[in-house]
């Protein structure tokens, strides 16, 4: 049975900044945030006066001020990539419990931009505490970087497993397979990037070592990237022009910060906050019709979709080897073509929000110049976001109307 | 003495006696006078029953390698030392610790073993600092 906050809101638009990916001209994250902003406004009609609840990863008071609001509710969650479910996590309980209506969750990040801006204009205070863990027990020893850390849990799950990097490239071969698909993604074709159009498992195993035993093409992009989602109660969800998409189930949780305390290398808290969420929308894996998985590595997806009781431990990689995740697939994963060949900014939760939005909306084509393909005909999705080095998490279950 | 060129971290007052035994040689770790067990990274509080009981140890400097990778890409002064082994250690005493692996062949990594020996060294960064680096055995 559902729990009591079981679509108690609804997402009722999702927008993107007018230029993402590799723009020509440098962006700064507030005009990311700001061009999405005013999309997802003009897209359900809402006017961004109404927003009386805002929720970014790290400055959402700069975020409302520069929108000249004054919201009931104010959330800078930053825990990494997977912030942007747990804002819509803690939204749906501020509607539920009436303290806001309407609850904007952005996300603008210049992470291809800011070499040019030479690091400025991203909306970040520069350089870290020479006290903090990580500085004093981690950076000594030449790591930096995401890749240099998750490339040991991709070791350990080969040895203990009996895995091969092999098995997780064909993740990023269909991942590239749904990009083909996405005017949008940066690797859609040659037009897009040199580098652009279909991969195979050879590809990636020769692509350039960066982190043993990760390979480039392992390893998402860095781009910009600016999106934005509206979420309001089953009122005002129901008179506006778009479709609601209703937040089903939602859970949170971490079992780290510092990789030095991950205490198992082959799994990471997505089982817990996947359990939160499955329980909340009273549905299971086996009701997911698609997914939304964060990939920030093969690795990541791969582990989390065990995680999400998708495949069994150590076999999370089959559902992309034997076609279960591609174009026409039992279960579409990342069909927006991820953060391997889409765009992927930094932290990319709010990326995976969007697609699931579009896609469960029926407009999974808006936006770009009109193919067909990348549309499903999914019901459900299950989202999950993957923050820090394999530590936080947050899962949503998310239903069509 | 070589110049090190590596970073060299900062030590904190709460981590002292950490940086005081590694001058020495000497691998301190944070125990928990009430539950015993060891933990890794130092603590305010033991993150097993939150006791704010804690002492240090001198480890026996025993461990087995948890998992490991090889660092192609670096920087500072690590970018000189690539290709080099990172790795997760499994102390006797319990929890874990990272470090760049030495005696190992950063160029096959499919000899390199989860759960294999290793023993710490220091090595001189500074006057102040000493850092622990496991080695392979
Ligand atoms: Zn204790």
């Amino acid at each position: 049975m559902p729990g009591e906050l079981s679509k108690a809101a609804a997402i009722v638009g999702a927008a993107e900044a007018n230029e993402i990916g590799y723009p020509e001209d440098m962006k700064t994250a507030i005009r990311l945030h700001i061009e999405a902003i005013k999309n997802v406004s003009d897209q359900t009609g809402i006017p961004i006066s109404m927003i009386d609840g805002v929720f970014g990863a790290g400055w959402s008071s700069q975020i409302a001020e520069h929108l000249g609001i004054h919201p009931a509710y104010i959330d800078t969650t930053a825990v990494g990539g997977c912030s942007f479910e747990m804002h819509v996590h803690h939204a749906l309980a501020a509607i539920h419990a009436g303290i806001i209506n309407v609850a904007l969750v952005t996300h603008g990040e210049n992470g291809w931009s800011q070499r040019a801006t030479k690091g400025r204009g991203t909306g970040r205070p520069q350089g870290g505490d020479k006290w903090s863990p990580d500085a004093l027990w981690s950076s000594p020893y030449g790591i930096s970087g995401a890749p240099s850390n998750y490339s040991h849990a991709m070791t350990r799950h080969n040895q203990i497993y009996g895995t091969t990097p092999d098995d997780f490239a064909h993740i990023a071969v269909v991942t590239r397979e749904w990009a083909g698909l996405n005017p949008r993604a940066v690797m859609h074709s040659k037009e897009t990037h040199p580098n652009g159009g279909p991969i195979t498992v050879e590809d990636v195993a020769k692509s350039r070592l960066i982190a043993w035993p990760l390979t480039l093409l392992h390893i998402c992009l860095v781009t910009d990237y600016g999106g934005a989602i509206l979420i309001t109660n089953p009122e005002i969800a129901r008179s506006l022009k778009t479709k609601p998409v209703w937040i089903a189930g939602a859970g949170e949780n971490m079992s780290h910060s510092n990789m030095l305390e991950m205490e198992d290398f082959t799994a990471t808290s997505a089982a817990a906050s996947g359990a939160a969420a499955y329980k909340m929308a009273g549905m299971g894996p086996e009701d997911m019709e698609m997914a939304m998985i964060y990939d920030s590595f093969t690795l990541t997806a791969g582990l989390t979709a065990e995680m999400l009781g998708l495949a069994p431990r150590g076999e999370g990689f089959t559902l992309w080897k034997n076609g279960d995740a591609r174009p026409g697939g039992r279960l579409p994963i990342n069909t927006n073509g991820g953060g391997l060949s889409f765009n992927h900014s930094g932290m990319y939760g709010m990326q995976l929000l969007v697609e699931a939005y579009r896609q469960l909306s029926g407009t999974a084509e808006d936006g770009v110049n009109g193919i067909k393909g990348k549309q499903t005909s999914a019901r459900s999705c299950v989202v999950n976001g993957t923050g820090g080095s394999l530590s936080t998490t947050g899962t949503l279950v998310l239903t069509a109307d | 003495m070589a110049e090190y060129t590596k970073p060299i971290p900062e030590p904190d007052p709460d981590s002292a006696p950490f940086w005081e035994g590694a001058k020495e040689g000497k691998l301190m770790l944070p125990r928990c006078v009430k539950c015993n067990r060891v933990h890794w990274y130092p603590r305010l509080i033991c993150p097993h029953c939150h006791s704010m009981d804690i002492e240090w140890i001198e480890g026996s400097g025993e461990g087995w390698i948890h998992t490991f990778a090889v660092q192609h890409r670096a920087f500072g002064g690590w970018a000189e030392e690539t290709p080099f082994v990172t790795a997760y250690i499994d102390l006797k005493e319990g929890d874990r610790m990272f470090t760049v692996l030495r005696g190992v062949d950063p160029n096959k990594p499919e000899e390199i073993k989860c759960g294999a020996p290793v023993k710490v060294e220091f090595e001189k960064a500074s006057d102040d600092v000493s850092i622990a680096f496991w080695r392979a055995v």
